[in-house]
């Protein structure tokens, strides 16, 4: 009781605290930082997208808006509204405020359903002497308080970007998965792929969580016991079909059902149809859906606005000859898709971790990444609590973490504001960031062998010799 | 490399055989042996610091566009002539200040028209200094309309001219200003306006123009900084308010001088000429101080140790030195050309410069010793006033908005009583000034190809970024080195503990401490990071007390104390006491090594981003913060150890801890130099209070100290909070 409590004070601070910043828009300016806000997310941006939209014009003339019509339709008026006395986008505030709080209440939930699935197969293994150890900490508890109290996750919301939405949906979609609510899920996953591509991978872990159900150690612990405990009837040495009753009957070794996932795909495709019958309603007189697709979805693929930001491509593509352009948008896009599949097969019996692990990676990889990614993925991480408790560099990340976000604003500053740096100096925090980042997905070390991930070592020793071809063509580091 | 570099480190438990990778083991044994590397670091960190001058390096000039010296001068003695007509003028106006205050702006104004340029006043009033703690994070460095009720005698009137280049499009410009005290002009100040003139009048006739150029004759009645200042700010952001217009009309009678000519002087309007390419700021200084040559000082440091692209300096030195024959000089620190020190050590690296050259004569490295010291204390002066933060002239308002600009300071030879010297002083001069015009005329792009991080040892050597980031890099080493091993040995030691425990008692109880045993850093940084809260609360106080404006200095010392040990007490309160919640097993030294870690690891991150923002500011404070971490050990435990070690080690504590608290480093210093009898707490609050006026990164140094003496109690000090609060300051001081 004291614990939950607890929680509840720390949960009304933590949007207490929000509430507060949100006065002082005007002076923290965050709607303006390159690492809060990019061009799919920015607040600024919709705005001036749904002025274009009541002028009747097309809301993506102009290339200022790209993001989806639908947001446009609920974020729009709001932009708009204002009260006398209050800053702009108050409302707008207040509804991220909300959905971040949303969000932490799915983390907390699934949170649950994990520690009592993870506590049900620990019992079924005969372990309860670590399961008693291991309940010391409520893991979704922890989790959603790290969403919370994450100061990436505050910037977001106070710096007028639409990240929490983005964030909410795709645990919106985790959630619905972890419960076994095929609609939900469907719902989630259409439309935080419908806003920023990225969480289409997603589909892995979410029809792996709707098929297998939640987190669970491998398969081969529980044949290995059941083989360990019929090794003493010796009737069953060595004959297969014995082996594979026995095992039937004594543990829960979940088969995949099809039931749920069959559903999954049907309210999926029947949100897809509806989400698109309502954007070609929205934009009837300015292209069609075939312009939507262009200006978001192809925004995101051709990587065309190279202004920067935290990620790694917007100065590669800025240093890359034109003819080049296309492979190389060709082999970053297919870089994450290359990690899918190594991934599902090695990480299958853990579906949510297997999801973080693909939101780490898109949110490095991906054309515009900003801080409110890393939230929701340092957030997802909390649920990992008590795998985590023997993680080595937690002191090193946490430093690591600490000193890119405060090198990222000295850097701009230097490059942007007072001119004696340049690209290149904002361009090495990017990769420190990405340097970090790669740590956090191979962090699970007491769970499961070293998760090596053999693609973002190679992709980032690619962008640091990116780098070096543009210090040469500059001239002059400084 | 590194995921697979962790895997063999994971590995290794389980396979004792296999051997780390090299680099893994490198880290081993710096941890091992982190307190002799750190030792040997540091040292080699003061000494690299020391051999600065000898790695300086000739300056060049980098841009190829620039090509100084590649025309004859075309300023005539006729052009001169003209000139000191003004100087006459000026000097002949027998007024009273207030008549003067109009009729020089007037004089100019005039001049200015006959030579054919465009012509405006700019009136503006001095602005208060205000601390907006919260406009670090805003964009505009024009710090809200607050518009106060100003008489019209308060008024100050700059007065700008602008020449339209002939060959250019008029996106550029280059900026002279000459800032002269309208109220009492001197011969000084005479002479530099009529030296401007001079140039002014020969640009309105030259063909080869291609930027505009704008001569502001800057009244300086309330400092030359602050009229640079105001024109800039007008300059770069317009204001249209209805207000300030209806002011202008009221005091046009008596604000403006009365204008006989045809053609109007706009006052209403600022008239632009693009973005500025340099600016050049000009003194004549008459101190009657004898040398054998006309002596030019070049003053360069701008606000929070920022530098004008060394091209800059290049030029004028250039000019300066191969066509007029100018002795060159910067700032340096008078009090070092006497240290006995320096000299030691200047004597000692020319005795191995000789013993090199005698062993093979290709190896140069040795410089005389006279060399040495002048390098060292025009060093020093550079790095106090980057370190400082204050703008060494009126320059520094141009690097606000990104613009190169220099202060030239111009003393004669003799004093200049008659014509003749009048005359040759204003060509040679007027010359100088022209030539670098023409450079700046000749760019085709912004300054960049130069440096703009670099520390000059003489007007024609400097230090550049790559050279003295190493000295800086040696002295921070230790910080991480230290940490992790504290860290280390933090974990080993508990594992042992558990270890013991686990043989003693029931496995089981211990279970949940084992599994958490590598976040427990985690309560230590709370502690940090409450103290550097508290850093910053205290750091904003002021902006509280100015609400206040009536209290003297020394009350509001008092009460900025106060406050701030009540704002420690309250979060003690709040977010409770750092010791109150230490688990059953863990060991205080345990305890107290991973806070320490924790805090050393935070300074050293602190320590490294002020290193890019202002790297003298950090140099300076690595010296003073390293061996404070390094040394800080709790008093409870050091009484264990052996009677001599305990005193050492507490003397050592609470004497660094003293100079590094701000206000009693700074009466000690100033007791020092001015004796006892004047030192008072009030002089604290004037000092930090002129630092706030600049956004000085230095401010964030002083104040929230306190409580490092307190630590050094318990065994942790912070070090890097000031640099924390001061990168904040200084990031987005534009």
């Amino acid at each position: 009781m004291e614990k939950t409590r607890w929680f509840w004070v720390w949960v009304i601070t933590s949007l207490f605290f929000r509430l507060v910043l949100i006065y002082f828009p005007e002076n923290l300016n965050l709607g303006f930082r390159p690492e809060v806000a990019t061009p799919l997310t920015s607040l600024r941006r919709l705005a001036e997208g749904y002025w274009l939209k009541q002028s009747s014009m097309s809301p993506y003339a102009g290339s200022m808006y790209h993001g989806s019509p639908m947001l446009l339709s609920i974020l729009g008026p709001l932009t708009v509204k204002r009260i006398e006395g209050q800053p702009s986008h108050l409302m707008c505030s207040l509804l991220f405020v909300v959905a971040d709080l949303v969000t932490a209440m799915l983390i907390r939930a699934t949170g649950q359903t994990l520690q009592l699935a993870y506590s049900q197969s620990l019992r079924s293994l005969n372990l309860v002497s670590l399961l008693e150890s291991s309940e010391t900490l409520s893991a979704g508890d922890i989790a959603a308080l790290v969403y919370l109290w994450n100061p990436l996750t505050i910037i977001t919301c106070v710096g007028s970007s639409t990240s929490p939405i983005e964030n909410l949906l795709i645990v919106l979609s985790l959630y619905g998965a972890c419960l076994r609510i095929a609609p939900l899920a469907a719902f989630g996953w259409v439309l935080a792929m419908h806003l920023s591509l990225y969480p289409v991978i997603l589909i892995i872990p979410v029809i792996l969580l709707l098929g297998y159900g939640p987190d669970a150690p491998p398969r081969k612990l529980f044949l290995q016991k059941n083989s360990s405990e019929n090794g003493n009837s010796p009737s069953c040495h060595g004959n297969y079909p014995c082996n594979e009753v026995t095992s039937q009957e004594k543990l829960p070794l979940h088969p995949f059902l099809w039931r749920p996932v069959m559903h999954f795909m049907l309210w999926a495709s029947f949100w897809l149809f509806y989400v698109f019958v309502l954007c070609s309603i929205s934009l009837k007189q300015h292209g069609g859906l075939l312009e939507m697709l262009k200006r978001t979805h192809g925004f995101i693929l051709t990587m065309e606005d190279l202004s920067p930001n935290i990620g790694v491509l917007w100065y590669f593509f800025a240093e890359v000859f034109d003819f080049f352009r296309d492979f190389f948008l060709i082999v970053f896009h297919i870089n994450i898709l290359f990690m899918i599949l190594p991934l599902a097969i090695r990480l299958k019996h853990r579906p949510c971790f297997l999801a973080f692990v693909y939101i780490a990676i898109s949110s490095m990889l991906k054309s515009y990444p900003s801080v409110g990614d890393s939230a929701l993925y340092l957030g997802i991480l909390g649920l990992f609590i008590n795998e985590l408790a023997e993680m080595k560099f937690s002191f090193f990340l946490f430093c690591g973490y600490i000193g890119v976000s405060l090198l990222s604003p000295v850097m701009h500053n230097l490059w942007i504001w007072r001119g004696t740096g340049n690209a290149n100096f904002y361009f090495a925090t990017a990769i420190a960031y990405a340097c970090l980042q790669l740590f956090s997905p191979d962090m699970d070390k007491w769970h499961g062998p070293a998760l090596v991930c053999f693609c973002p070592p190679e992709s980032v020793f690619q962008l640091l010799q990116g780098w070096s071809m543009g210090l040469n063509r500059r001239g002059n580091l400084l | 490399m590194k995921p697979r570099m962790m895997a063999g480190s994971s590995g290794d438990t389980k396979n004792p055989k296999i051997k780390p990778r090299p680099i893994v083991r490198i880290g081993i044994f710096l941890i091992s042996h982190s307190i002799v590397v750190s030792l040997l670091c540091f040292a080699a960190g003061i000494v690299a610091l020391i051999l600065l001058p000898l790695f300086a390096k000739n300056t060049y000039i980098s841009e190829n566009a620039l090509m100084p010296g590649s025309a004859n001068s075309m300023l005539s003695s006729q052009d001169v002539k003209e000139a000191n007509k003004l100087v006459k003028d000026i000097i002949g106006l027998k007024l009273s200040s207030e008549e003067a205050r109009i009729e020089i702006p007037r004089l100019i104004a005039q001049h200015m028209a006959d030579a054919g340029s465009e012509v405006y006043y700019h009136k503006f009033h001095p602005q208060m200094s205000q601390f907006y703690p919260l406009h670090f994070f805003s964009g505009s460095p024009n710090s809200g309309n607050i518009k106060e009720n100003h008489s019209c005698v308060s008024h100050a009137i700059n007065t700008v001219g602008i020449i339209r280049a002939p060959r250019g499009d008029g996106k550029e410009a280059i900026v002279l200003v000459t800032p002269y005290n309208s109220e009492k002009v001197e011969l000084g100040e005479a002479l530099s306006l009529a030296l401007a003139y001079s140039i002014f009048s020969l640009l309105t006739r030259v063909t080869w123009l291609a930027k505009d150029v704008i001569w502001l004759a800057a009244d300086a009645r309330y400092g030359e900084y602050a009229s640079v200042t105001a024109w800039l700010r007008d300059y770069h952001i317009p204001q249209f308010s209805a207000l300030e217009k209806l002011d202008a009309d009221i005091c046009f009678e008596s604000g403006y001088p009365h204008e006989q000519n045809e053609n109007q002087i706009r006052t209403d309007v600022i008239s632009r000429a693009g973005t500025m390419a340099a600016g050049l700021v000009f003194k004549v200084v008459d101190k009657h101080k004898e040398t054998d040559k006309d002596t030019l000082s070049i003053y360069a440091e701008a606000s929070n140790g920022q530098m004008p692209n060394l091209d800059l300096i290049n030029i004028v030195n250039y000019l300066a030195v191969h066509r007029q024959g100018l002795r060159v000089k910067v700032e340096k620190l008078y009090f070092l050309l006497d240290s006995v020190f320096l000299k030691i050590v200047g004597d000692v690296l020319e005795t191995i410069g000789k013993v090199a050259r005698s062993l093979n004569a290709r190896w140069e490295f040795g410089i005389p010793v006279a060399d040495y010291i002048d390098g060292a204390a025009t060093l020093a002066s550079s790095m106090y006033h980057q370190a400082l933060g204050v703008p060494t002239g009126s320059h520094g308002a141009f690097r606000d908005y990104q613009v190169d600009a220099i202060t030239l300071e111009i003393s004669p030879k003799v004093s200049l009583n008659n014509e003749v010297r009048i005359l040759e002083f204003l060509l040679r001069g007027g010359r100088l000034i022209e030539g670098t015009i023409r450079s700046v005329n000749n760019l085709l792009e912004k300054f960049h190809q130069s440096f703009f991080l670099y520390f000059l040892t003489s007007p024609s050597k400097f230090v550049s970024v790559g050279v003295y980031m190493i000295a800086f890099g040696l002295l921070v080493v230790p910080l991480p080195i230290i940490a992790a091993s504290l860290y280390c040995d933090a974990n080993v030691l508990d594992s042992h503990c558990i270890k013991e425990q686990q043989k003693s008692g029931p496995a089981s109880t211990n279970e949940a401490g084992i599994a958490f045993q590598s976040w427990r850093w985690l309560h230590a940084a709370k502690v940090v990071l409450v103290i550097h809260l508290w850093g910053a609360i205290v750091s904003l106080l002021p902006y509280l007390m100015y609400q206040f404006p009536e209290m003297t200095p020394t009350t509001s010392m008092l009460s900025w104390g106060l406050l701030s040990i009540a704002s420690l007490l309250f979060l003690h309160q709040i977010l409770g006491s750092p010791y109150s919640c230490v688990t059953v097993n863990q060991s205080p030294n345990r305890e107290w090594a991973v806070l320490k870690s924790m805090m050393i690891a935070a300074a050293g991150i602190g320590l490294g981003l002020m290193s890019i923002i202002n790297f003298a500011t950090a140099q300076i404070g690595a010296l003073l913060i390293v061996p404070m971490c390094l040394m800080v050990h709790p008093l409870k435990h050091v009484y264990r150890a052996g009677r001599l070690r305990t005193l050492a080690v507490t003397a050592c504590n609470i004497s660094l801890g003293f100079i590094g608290f701000p206000p009693a480093a700074f009466l000690f210093l100033k007791a020092y130099s001015e004796g006892l009898g004047s030192v008072s707490a009030g002089d604290f609050w004037n000092w930090v209070e002129s630092l706030w006026a600049w956004n000085s990164a230095t401010y964030l140094y002083l104040g929230h100290e306190g409580y490092r003496l307190k630590h050094c109690r318990h065994g942790h000090c912070q070090g890097g909070q000031n640099q924390r609060a001061g990168e904040q300051n200084d990031r987005y001081r534009r």
